[in-house]
């Protein structure tokens, strides 16, 4: 797709590169990596934890996050994204877009979340960069939230506990995405499939929903996936 | 004790579930079914209270939540006590504790009635008021007086075992009350498909259908009811709630529902299960059908126990089996009383009389009652009742056509119970809620909801719409409107509606006070609010004596006080101001109901917001360290960070004079990781520090760091912290700890207001990297041992940046000191936070490497005078103030937020209180943070003040105490002494000094 970028969009695009601290976040095996929820110990809990119940939590941690801010108008943002991602970044409001190991969120008319396995955040982040142009901001969030998957019919009992917003079918369809109060604190909340949803919370705040969400789903039965 | 007052037959009640309960700590009987008031009255218990302020006994006078009397105390244990339950919403179990409120030493033998029969001259209407002015001092002495003898329920001193909760809905339509016209609208709404809640504080569906004996389609009413529940049950996106009343109407029909879910099983709920809910609905559409209450009329010693409002009455004896008493005086305004003649009599009681104040009333139930033959004694009264704990008889007189005055003899009448019925007042409280003003209408002689603004349709009995087939018609056709409205096109089509009779009335007499012989100020007490004891007599002095507002006359009588909120007594009330002051109804308007329409419990409003759950506590990648390493915390805004690591037997002091030493000495870490840090990148970020930053930003370089304040437009300092430059159109701002959401909506607020044309975009990193903070001497020699970075001071000087490896992790490094150290600031992603602090104590341990929390960090940064925005400021001090002018930049090519607050009057006075260093003349003193400054102890007080000391320490570095405080015009006056006067009398005599205590040169920073 890079012959669609005429050449003095990539000189530009060089010096914008420039013009940012670029930085891979990632250390190697050796160095020991601990999501937000790790000393919740779900491994134990999930080995030794009941195998039936309402609702299923599992943490899908250590994943690439990526902040992406763009104005829809500027085409060269909105290309550069598709060109580097393989398909376009959701305009439609509160929707997103999954496709393989990768997934956008659209939080704010001029931002998205992107999530993708951890050890691609920055050849993401790069390629994104070398393809956009104009003014556009990507910041690597990947330690700073993590993502909380919960699955079985009680779960939308558990949000409606959690969250002002409307759960209902009418109102989130599969693949919906919306930033809201969650508890006391917020969260990103998509739903994923009929009983899924996800969950993206921020690391300083994961404790109080893993207490909230065992609270919350006492009463259906909690079940922790490894 | 035998329920004397139970029929063998009839009612909604499982006379095979016997039930125990006690009240008043004896054993009593009732049914599966039951209210609590229902099976006290079938036991024949008078005296459920003694009123609030006369103290005289008082009985059960309604059947649901308007009842004012019955408030009881609930709980069989100590953490399971409910206060302010009203007996007739309370469903009967098995085991279920309860005693009276009031009444001392109880309901049935108060010690308090003797002080009551003088009591009234004590406690005149207004006693609050006149007490509280004169004279003032004697309040405290009246409170305790009328605190004990009110009794108005206690709250538990035990922790309360049960489980609440809240829980969200959204709906297409929200149906408020379960009878008739509820019924009907939640059938057609909810066959169109759209989302309904029906919810109805009683246990079961029906409203008034559950006890009227009325017939739908030829058939008894309830067996529509149990069809039409059955089908609701049946549509998926309906919710049915039960035993939820829905307590408030909020803006854009927000509504909150308390439903009592387990409260009528057992006085703790079962393990698992959550005993109250709180729903939270936001509805697109509101259907009220909340039905009526009846009035009862107001009349000489109509509070006896025995005095009755007629349907409740009427309920007792159909929906529950209890005819509560035996002989039957019924006084009526209107037609539809004389149903509960007519049910007394076929429960097999005597009916004494009918009194109806008409004079020749004509209707279907009169024609009934006459066919037979029951006595009706029409244009009269009731004027007076007799017996104290019990009615014993009544005084009935002819009164005339206006209902202003007693036209002839007076006859007494035996028997025990007195049934009234002034009419109905439509249940408006919701409607008020939302800020509508009621509308009065004299053919039904009532308010009804006024103009709404919000989507809110009513039906039925708040319309004052009582006969059924039009309130069934109403309710239907609500429902219809309310799906249709809400996007289900068609809802009324094919609805069949269901029908039900016309009975024939005649009008009814709009009459709320009955005259007596005497005037009324001289009259029997004639109760207008049971709760709150106010009388006509009352009413009528409040306007005497000039408040001619029904809003005054409310607050000067306390009438609809109470938590029953004035349901039975408000419009008499309103009724007989307006006579007093000789205006119409409308001319003297109605008080607004405000939420809750009853009382909820603290619980339901709680929810799981307690306990652990109460407040978030945000956690740094290294806290189980802290843990482990026996740190104590302290709260920053929500977060817990270290506040000191005591080892074993060290006090607090010895802790941190270990930790400031070793740091200054050696080397110490702090977990920095709470401070706000915002990523700034785009063309534009430079000028945008320079717009929100006191000081300049054009000419930071790549690599480097600097210091910043930020103020408000009123010049003030709110906020501080070191941005780096990343890369020419890149940057780390850091922010106070807890000031980081603010100042994130800071810049927001300015870029998409103000300067929206600029490129910049700003994102919150503060989770994501976890920051730790080496400081002292040693921390280059350890941090040389884990990293790849060139350290030397010559190419990585002090306030610069560099990125590269620490323990084999990406890491930034930041070389700034709030120390005033040698210091570097590394930060890693936070996923790494924990695996680099073990590294760097791993190769700490021979440097005897020291953790410290933010006690050390603050005397350590006192030391050297650095500033925290939010403890050494508070809104009123600009950057001059602090001495901090070289923080300032004037040459800026577009002004900065502050810069005109700056150059108000008052802000370039020299004498403005300014930050200050103090040494105290003793050496070990600390002055306590907060003292006040004066230049003599020995003024008389209130003495001058100059200000206020901000942070105080005791400084081992330095072997004596150190603070920082305002003091007026502290920069001209350097070496002086001031005076801090201390609450125990002793004074603290201080030396104003330089803020900076340790290494003014700054030279230990830049080794």
């Amino acid at each position: 797709m890079s012959e669609m970028i005429a050449p003095e969009k990539v000189a530009a695009n060089a010096d914008a590169i420039q013009e940012v601290a670029r930085m891979d976040q990632l250390a190697g095996p050796a160095q020991r990596a601990e999501s937000p929820l790790h000393h919740a110990d779900l491994d134990t809990i999930a080995k030794k934890g009941p195998k039936n119940g309402g609702v299923t939590l599992q943490e899908h941690k250590l994943l690439g996050h990526l902040v992406i801010r763009g104005s829809q108008d500027n085409q060269a943002f909105l290309a550069g994204a598709r060109e580097a991602l393989g398909f376009d970044l959701p305009t439609e409001p509160l929707s997103s877009v999954e496709q393989g190991d990768r997934s956008v969120r659209w939080i704010a008319p001029d931002e998205w979340l992107l999530i993708v396995p951890g050890e691609d955040a920055f050849q993401v982040e790069e390629q994104l960069r070398a393809a956009m142009g104009g003014h556009f901001a990507i910041v690597n969030v990947s330690g700073g939230q993590t993502v909380l998957e919960l699955s079985g019919p009680d779960v939308r009992m558990v949000l409606k506990k959690s969250t002002p917003y409307d759960v209902h079918d009418r109102n989130f369809p599969v693949g919906k995405v919306v930033t809201s109060v969650f508890a006391k604190t917020q969260a990103v909340i998509r739903r994923t499939g009929e009983d899924r949803w996800e969950l993206v919370i921020r690391r300083s705040f994961a404790d109080y929903v893993w207490l909230w969400l065992q609270d919350a789903s006492a009463e259906f039965g909690l079940v922790v996936k490894a | 004790m035998s329920q004397k007052n139970r029929l063998a037959s009839g009612g909604r009640i499982d006379r095979s579930k016997s039930l125990r309960f006690k009240y008043n700590g004896r054993e009593y009987q009732g049914y599966q079914g039951d209210t609590l008031a229902s099976a006290l009255l079938a036991n024949g218990v008078d005296i459920i209270a003694r009123s609030f302020k006369y103290s005289r006994p008082r009985g059960i006078v309604a059947a649901g939540a308007e009842e004012p009397n019955a408030v009881l105390q609930l709980g069989a244990t100590e953490a399971t006590q409910v206060p302010n339950v009203r007996a007739t919403q309370q469903e009967l179990f098995n085991g279920l504790v309860s005693s009276a409120t009031n009444g001392w030493p109880n309901a049935e033998m108060d010690l308090m009635s003797y002080v009551g029969k003088v009591g009234g001259r004590m406690m005149p209407p207004g006693f609050y008021y006149k007490t509280f002015m004169y004279p003032q001092s004697m309040w405290e002495t009246y409170e305790k007086f009328i605190r004990k003898a009110a009794g108005l329920g206690r709250s538990p001193l035990e922790n309360d075992p049960d489980i609440y909760d809240k829980l969200n809905h959204h709906c297409d339509v929200m149906i408020v009350g379960a009878g008739p016209a509820g019924l009907a609208a939640a059938l057609v709404a909810a066959r169109s498909g759209a989302r309904v809640i029906l919810a109805d504080e009683q246990s079961e569906f029906g409203g008034s259908l559950l006890h009227s004996g009325e017939k739908i389609n030829g058939r008894p009413a309830v067996e529509w009811v149990a069809e039409t529940v059955a089908e609701l049950e049946k549509h998926p996106e309906v919710l049915l709630l039960p035993r939820s009343t829905v307590n408030g109407y909020h803006d854009h029909n927000f509504l909150t529902i308390h439903q009592r879910c387990t409260d009528h099983i057992a006085d703790q709920a079962p393990k698992g299960q959550v005993r109250q809910r709180m729903h939270r609905v936001r509805a697109n559409w509101v259907v009220l059908a909340t039905g009526a209450h009846e009035r009862p009329l107001v009349y000489g010693n109509n509070d006896v126990p025995g005095c009755m409002v007629a349907s409740a009455v009427s309920t007792y004896i159909n929906r529950y089996g209890v005819v509560p008493g035996n002989e039957l005086v019924l006084m009526t305004t209107n037609d539809y009383a004389y149903q509960t003649a007519l049910d007394w009599a076929d429960a097999g009681r005597k009916v004494v009389a009918i009194v109806d104040t008409r004079q020749s009333p004509k209707g279907a139930r009169i024609e009934e009652a006459r066919k037979r033959g029951l006595n009706i004694i029409t244009g009269s009264a009731v004027i007076d009742v007799q017996g104290s704990k019990r009615v014993s008889g009544v005084q009935v007189a002819p009164i005339d056509a206006k209902g202003d005055k007693v036209t002839g003899s007076v006859e007494r009448l035996s028997c025990d119970t007195v049934a009234s019925s002034g009419g109905w007042s439509p249940v408006i409280h919701l409607s008020c809620h939302t800020g509508s003003r009621p509308e009065w209408r004299d053919d039904i002689i009532g308010f009804v909801p006024g103009k709404t603004v919000q989507r809110q349709l009513t039906a039925g009995g708040i319309n004052g719409t009582y006969s059924l087939r039009k309130v069934l018609e109403e309710g239907a056709t609500a429902g219809a409107k309310a799906a249709e409205s809400a996007g289900f096109a068609d809802a009324a089509k094919g609805i069949a509606l269901p029908l039900s009779e016309e009975v024939k009335e005649g009008p009814a007499m709009a009459l709320f006070h009955i005259p007596h012989t005497k005037p009324t100020a001289r009259a029997p007490k004639q109760f207008v609010d049971l709760q709150n004891d106010v009388t006509a007599a009352g009413i009528e002095l409040a306007t005497r004596e000039g408040f001619e507002s029904i809003e005054h006359v409310k607050r000067y009588t306390a009438m609809g006080f109470g938590t029953d909120q004035g349901k039975l007594g408000n419009i008499n009330g309103m009724a007989i101001a307006a006579k007093s002051l000789n205006q119409s109804i409308p001319e003297t308007g109605t008080t607004i109901f405000r939420p809750n329409y009853t009382p909820i419990t603290f619980g339901a409003i709680a929810g799981r917001d307690c306990g652990e759950l109460f407040d978030i506590k945000r956690y740094t990648a290294m806290h189980k360290w802290h843990v482990e390493h026996g740190a104590l915390f302290e709260d920053v805004g929500q977060w817990k960070r270290p506040w000191y690591f005591p080892k074993a037997g060290e006090s607090m002091q010895q802790a941190l004079d270990r930790e400031c030493k070793a740091t200054r000495d050696s080397v110490g870490i702090l977990d920095a990781s709470t401070l706000g840090k915002i990523d700034i990148q785009g063309k534009d970020a430079r000028e945008f520090l320079s717009r929100v930053y006191t000081n300049a930003w054009a000419k930071l370089g790549v690599g480097k760091c600097r210091y910043g304040l930020m103020c408000g437009e009123d010049g003030m300092v709110f906020d501080d912290g070191v941005t780096s430059c990343l890369a020419e159109n890149h940057f780390l701002m850091t922010t106070t700890s807890g000031g980081a959401a603010r100042v994130l909506e800071w810049l927001e607020l300015y870029h998409q207001t103000e300067w929206p044309e600029m490129e910049v975009y700003f994102n919150t990193v503060t989770d994501q990297w976890a920051t730790m903070t080496i400081s002292g001497p040693n921390s280059r020699k350890l941090l040389a041992e884990l990293t790849d970075i060139d350290l030397d001071n010559d190419s990585f000087k002090f306030m610069d940046w560099r990125q590269g490896k620490v323990a084999g992790v990406p890491a930034r490094i930041f070389r700034i000191s709030f120390t005033g150290e040698l210091s570097y600031e590394i930060n890693v992603q936070a996923n790494y936070g924990l695996f680099v602090w073990e590294k760097l104590f791993e190769h700490g341990a021979k440097y005897n490497l020291t953790p410290y929390g933010t006690e050390t960090m603050h005397v350590l940064r006192a030391e050297k005078g650095f500033i925290i925005a939010g403890q050494d400021t508070d809104g009123s001090v600009t950057p001059i103030d602090l001495g901090m002018s070289w923080c300032v930049s004037n040459n800026k090519p577009f002004s900065y937020i502050g810069k005109r607050g700056m150059a108000r009057e008052d802000c370039i006075r020299t004498d403005r209180k300014q930050l200050v260093g103090l040494k105290t003349k003793d050496p070990k003193k600390v002055i306590p943070e907060g003292s006040q400054a004066v230049n003599d102890p020995k003024q008389a007080i209130p003495m001058t003040m100059l200000g206020h000391v901000t942070s105080s320490y005791y400084s081992a570095n330095l072997g004596h105490s150190i603070a920082l405080g305002m003091i007026r015009n502290g920069h001209n006056r350097m070496g002086e002494t001031v005076y801090y006067p201390q609450a125990d009398g002793t004074v603290i005599e201080a030396e104003i000094c330089s803020p900076i205590f340790l290494d003014p040169k700054g030279e230990r920073q830049n080794v």
